[in-house]
């Protein structure tokens, strides 16, 4: 059986095969000039406008530097399990690069804390009207 | 540049009501008008913040006053609305263009969740990562990790606001309640509970602004002077409150309540220790402790000990939303900077009863939403 297309949750946000896990990364953006780093595709330094920036795969591996935790189902139009709802962590990640992701946390709820090392984890968020796979992605505990 | 100065103030209570957007406005515009004493036709220009409602909001609330002819502009910048309003205002007083000018702020917000799609990509709204307050508790959580700042802390903000909203006719939520109430109300995102944040409603305040060298011309109220009203946009990295999606790990530049209030401050030439009363945007509790330290009232990772020891309170030396703040009142998001004007005009006049500051004459308003938006304004006696 073939197996069904994948495209990413957003534009510029996630670079490699999306039918290969292991391979898939989070794209940043490098500024040459003021050497930022920037989460997802820019044109032009959102620091210092130059525009002399290149993306650049983020590493997979990364630490939590803040927390929530999601305890009531987030509004429309939110693709993750809804019924149930199932309450989950949501954090900023931070990557060797030097930015910090917005993430789901795929970990027990209380096992998460500051500082704890984690992973990349991409996966099938949802399937869309036109029978893709929708690929978004979280970070588990390493 | 020419001084500029309020002389008559009017609010609609902030709640939920049945009547529509236009008679909720209209309401606010003429308490303000009759409150400095004036007509519509002394207006000469009108400025309009609402982030929810339709286009020519302005013109559909105000042009039934009479068609005069004034330019009636609407503005947004989503919970800083009412400052950069004002600041329009301003601008074409201190010109000379015009002497007399209404700025209205005015909300009516659909219930329930916000739609995520008005500040959020759509990939935070299908992963889920669209809830205002969650971003508010990464902030808290970080907060607590670096200053120790506790859950207690961060409660008795607001057990100090709603204590303080119950003598506030024009708020939402008047009622007191206890620690246990507040830390054991449902737990929205952790550390924020339920009784720790602020709920988008409707409403509407006005203010009617004059250049201050004719004002004795248009009304008999003492003229309250602007002394500053700043509005700016945070700097790269320096907010990650909400909406966004990632934040600098390197770059490490002040946060905008900061930036904004020091050019508010040097702007009227003083310094937070002039400032006798503050009506900030606790959107959440734990907000309004990190607004203390970028207004610069306790040294940065101090505003735990400043909630402690009492100092915010209406007996304070420095009281903070005397009002009971965005958490009692609710945030009619184009309308709540105004809605905090209207409370520091009337804290200077001395006509708040028993949430008055003795003797206040120098007042500050400060609010912060998406994108970064803050505007500070600062008024004197």
């Amino acid at each position: 059986m073939e197996s069904k297309k994948r495209v990413a949750v957003g534009e510029g946000l996630l670079t490699g095969p999306l039918e290969q896990f292991e391979e898939v990364r989070l794209v940043g953006t490098r500024c040459h000039d003021c050497g930022e780093v920037m989460f997802g595709t820019y044109h032009s330094c959102a620091n210092c406008a130059s525009e002399e920036v290149e993306q650049i795969p983020l590493s997979r591996e990364g630490t939590l530097w803040s927390y929530t935790i999601i305890n009531h189902c987030p509004p429309e139009p939110y693709k993750g399990p809804k019924n149930p709802f199932i309450p989950f962590g949501e954090g900023l990640v931070e990557v060797p690069e030097g930015v910090r992701v917005v993430s789901i946390l795929d970990c027990p709820l209380e096992e998460i804390k500051i500082g704890m090392k984690l992973e990349l984890e991409p996966y099938v968020l949802y399937e869309n009207e036109a029978g893709e796979e929708v690929v978004a992605w979280k970070f588990k505990a390493k | 540049m020419r001084e500029v100065a309020i002389i008559g103030a009017g609010i609609h209570p902030f709640g939920r009501f049945d009547e529509t957007y236009i008679e909720i406005g209209q309401y606010a515009a003429r308490a303000a008008l009759n409150d400095a004493g004036i007509s519509w036709r002394d207006v000469q220009a009108a400025v309009v913040s609402e982030q929810y409602l339709p286009s020519t909001t302005g013109p559909r609330i105000l042009k039934p006053f009479g068609a005069t002819g004034i330019p009636i502009m609407d503005m947004e910048s989503a919970c800083a609305s009412g400052g950069s309003t004002l600041r329009q205002a301003m601008l074409a007083i201190q010109s000379g263009d015009i002497d007399v000018a209404m700025v209205l702020g005015v909300e009516k917000m659909p219930r329930g969740f916000m739609n995520p799609l008005m500040i959020y990509s759509e990939w935070q709204a299908y992963m889920g990562m669209s809830t205002n307050p969650s971003y508010w508790a990464m902030r808290a959580r970080r907060h607590m990790h670096e200053y120790g700042t506790t859950e207690e802390q961060i409660a008795k903000v607001a057990y100090k606001n709603h204590k303080n909203s119950v003598h506030n006719p024009n708020s939402m939520y008047r009622k007191a309640f206890t620690m246990e109430e507040i830390m054991g109300s449902k737990m929205v995102c952790d550390p924020i509970h339920l009784m720790e944040i602020c709920a988008p409603n409707e409403g509407a305040a006005c203010l009617i602004i004059c250049a201050k060298e004719v004002a004795h011309k248009y009304s008999s109220n003492t003229p309250i002077t602007i002394a500053a009203c700043v509005h700016t946009l945070a700097a790269y990295s320096a907010d990650f409150r909400c909406p966004i999606d990632s934040l600098s790990a390197k770059a490490n530049n002040p946060g905008p309540t900061e930036v904004t209030s020091k050019k508010a401050y040097e702007k009227a030439g003083i310094g937070p220790e002039d400032v006798d009363c503050f009506e900030v945007q606790d959107t959440d509790a734990f907000c309004e402790l990190e607004i203390y330290e970028q207004l610069g009232l306790c040294p940065f990772g101090e505003a735990g000990r400043l909630i402690d020891e009492g100092v915010t309170e209406i007996t304070g030396s420095k009281p903070v939303n005397m009002s009971g703040g965005l958490i009692s009142k609710g945030e009619p998001v184009g309308a709540s900077h105004l809605g905090q004007l209207y409370e520091l005009v009337q804290q200077l006049r001395g006509n708040c009863g028993p949430r008055q500051v003795e003797g206040a004459k120098v007042a500050l308003g400060q609010v912060l939403g998406a994108s970064g938006n803050c505007a500070v304004t600062i008024l004197k006696k």
